[in-house]
């Protein structure tokens, strides 16, 4: 998987769950999507599980830090290193 | 004699005075001291106390500062809190307010997304908003302000509370279609806290870990325990709860409690390794059945702590019953559990037939509780109250609809329910709650839902069929999701020419449950969401 592709697929994928939640109006990479309360646990499931299979992230790593996925400059960010 | 008061914040009220430097609440990437804290909830109780008629002040706010400020605010103000759920679509939220007659809500900045013009409309007089924001009143005479904005002075200690006022009030799923208040007594927290005291020790040292919602009553648990010792409050947020670990590695928790579906979550990433928690000295498991494999997995993750397994309706105060994760461990054989256990010392507990009389010893049964635990019954639901909560030889018992048993060793065990009502990941859900808005949404009274698939006797999600409706599945999902939250919407949507029926003609659930198990419904359905 391309890096280029894995951004469109998340970015993709989080838009599609904002709208299906219901939320109007345009979103900016650094609004918090699940702090805020725009997307719920399982959207961050979803999330979760889409960039296990992407790009490979380590849940299993005990000092994962899922508080940096919040934006999707975040998420983005994340990609890059791992792609 | 002075009466006794039974005021929730006093023990909070306590530390403020003994303890104002240690921290009590690490919440959304801050620390607050029990001073700090004691300041604000004393200045927000000053704007709640005089206004207090209904003595019920909302809390449309969770894992926040706003929610606990406004939990401890209304106890201190001498009221009963209501935690209103973040989940809940602006119908069910303008219903509910519109039963509860609150006297204020607190909001959080979450809350207030939802403060729509009808959920205003439906708010009471006084709703109160985190600093910053800023909300026009639906009508006059309704005050909608800033809480660091409120000009009434202080209200110097907690209010006299009696054992029978209403402490607070927590929903569970119902059903009638709508959820249900169970409403307990100040009184009964007091013996709860009591009970839970000896065998949980917190001490000023303990950083204990939240990861439930204010609207879950095992946050009553956390909080109150917490604050009696002096311990910290480390709250999590949803995002950290799906990953859990590294949030209990950074806070270097010391006690852990949670549905036992964050142990599967973890264990399916892999993150559950032998000896990844050193802090963790207790760690308590509740709201669904604990698998034996899991406790285990949990117990070498933890090494230097112990498990607890612990089991209550919201109806009896949070919980009654405990089993500690021994070895070997105390099983319950036909479903590869951990047993709930021995009740707490002032709770009985009874194992009855559908006459409300004892069955014979070992046999299975509905759990039945009585006691001082025993909470006041639905809020504005007399005849519902009534028939859960019943005088069995004088004495005032509350029915489970909790399957169980007692084995020769007095300890008991959890066999399922006894009714429709099913868990879903920890969330409590009445099935006939969820075909109340299925058949509207589907326009055919031919409906039924089950939880599927099951795992240990936890469900992983809802499935749902239709007989004899016009309209699209997706739609039908799309217009619940309208009047339900959304873990009470079903995955999937089967339609079917006709519904199974059992010998009494009543839909049967378990042929449907086979359906799904043989694979019948794989093709053209879509296969059921994950359900977190």
């Amino acid at each position: 998987m391309t890096k280029v592709s894995a951004v469109a697929i998340v970015r993709e994928t989080v838009l599609a769950m904002l709208a299906e939640r219901g939320h109007r109006g345009a979103i900016s990479d650094h609004d918090s999507l699940f702090f805020s309360g725009k997307l719920d646990s399982m959207a961050a499931t979803e999330v979760l599980m889409l960039l296990e299979r992407e790009i490979g992230i380590d849940l299993a790593d005990a000092d994962f830090d899922i508080t940096q996925l919040d934006t999707l400059a975040q998420i983005e960010a994340l990609i890059g290193e791992h792609a | 004699m002075p009466e006794q008061d039974f005021n929730l914040a006093l023990p909070f009220a306590r530390q403020t005075v003994f303890s104002p430097e240690s921290v009590m609440l690490a919440v959304a990437g801050r620390e607050y001291t029990y001073g700090q804290l004691g300041q604000e909830v004393a200045h927000l109780a000053g704007a709640l106390a005089p206004r207090l008629q209904s003595r019920r002040v909302g809390i449309l706010a969770t894992r926040s500062l706003e929610a606990y400020v406004g939990i401890l605010a209304a106890c201190w103000a001498g009221a009963a809190y209501v935690p209103l759920n973040l989940k809940w679509p602006e119908e069910r939220l303008v219903a509910l307010l519109q039963g509860l007659e609150l006297d204020a809500l607190v909001v959080d900045e979450n809350g207030a997304a939802l403060l729509t013009p009808a959920v205003l409309e439906a708010a009471p007089d006084l709703v109160v908003l985190p600093a910053g924001l800023a909300k026009e009143a639906a009508r006059p005479g309704q005050s909608v302000i800033e809480r660091t904005a409120l000009e009434t002075a202080p209200l110097p200690g907690p209010a006299q509370v009696r054992a029978d006022a209403v402490g607070y009030i927590i929903f569970t799923s119902g059903t009638t279609g709508m959820p249900k208040g169970v409403m307990i007594s100040a009184g009964s927290l007091d013996h709860y806290i009591a009970q839970s005291r000896f065998w949980t020790r917190y001490t000023a040292d303990d950083r204990i870990g939240e990861a439930c919602d204010v609207t879950f009553d095992l946050t009553v648990h956390n909080l109150f325990l917490c604050v009696e010792a002096g311990a910290s409050l480390h709250v999590m947020s949803q995002l950290e709860l799906m990953a859990p670990a590294r949030f209990i590695r950074s806070h270097e928790l010391t006690v852990w409690m949670s549905v036992p579906t964050v142990i599967g979550l973890m264990r399916k990433s892999g993150a559950l390794k032998p000896g990844v928690f050193p802090s963790l000295r207790m760690s308590i498991f509740c709201g669904e059945p604990l698998p034996v494999g899991a406790a285990q997995a949990w117990a070498a993750a933890a090494p230097n702590g112990r498990v607890e397994n612990i089991y209550g309706p919201t109806e009896c105060t949070v919980v009654c019953m405990r089993q500690t994760l021994t070895e070997p461990p105390v099983v319950t054989p036909s479903r590869g559990i951990l047993a709930i256990g021995e009740p707490y010392p002032t709770m009985e507990v009874a194992i009855l037939d559908e006459k409300q009389q004892p069955v014979a010893p070992g046999m299975p049964g509905e759990i039945a509780l009585c006691g001082p635990q025993v909470g006041l019954g639905y809020f504005g639901q007399p005849e519902l109250t009534a028939d859960r909560f019943r005088l069995l030889d004088g004495r005032r018992w509350y029915l489970t609809g909790d399957l169980g048993s007692c084995d020769a060793d007095g300890v008991f065990h959890h066999l399922g329910r006894v009714d429709n009502q099913v868990k879903v990941k920890g969330n409590r859900i009445e099935l006939e709650e969820v075909d109340m808005h299925l058949r509207r949404a589907a326009g055919s009274e031919l409906v039924a839902t089950v939880a599927w698939p099951v795992a240990y006797g936890s469900a992983e999600g809802l499935v749902s069929f239709v007989a004899g409706s016009e309209r699209e599945p997706e739609a039908i999902r799309e217009a619940m999701l309208e009047s339900l939250p959304r873990y009470m919407v079903p995955g999937a949507v089967h339609p079917l020419e006709a519904l199974p029926q059992n010998v009494n003609g009543k839909v049967d659930r378990r042929a449907l449950v086979a359906m799904l198990d043989s694979g019948r419904m794989a093709e053209g359905a879509t296969a059921p969401e994950t359900v977190a």
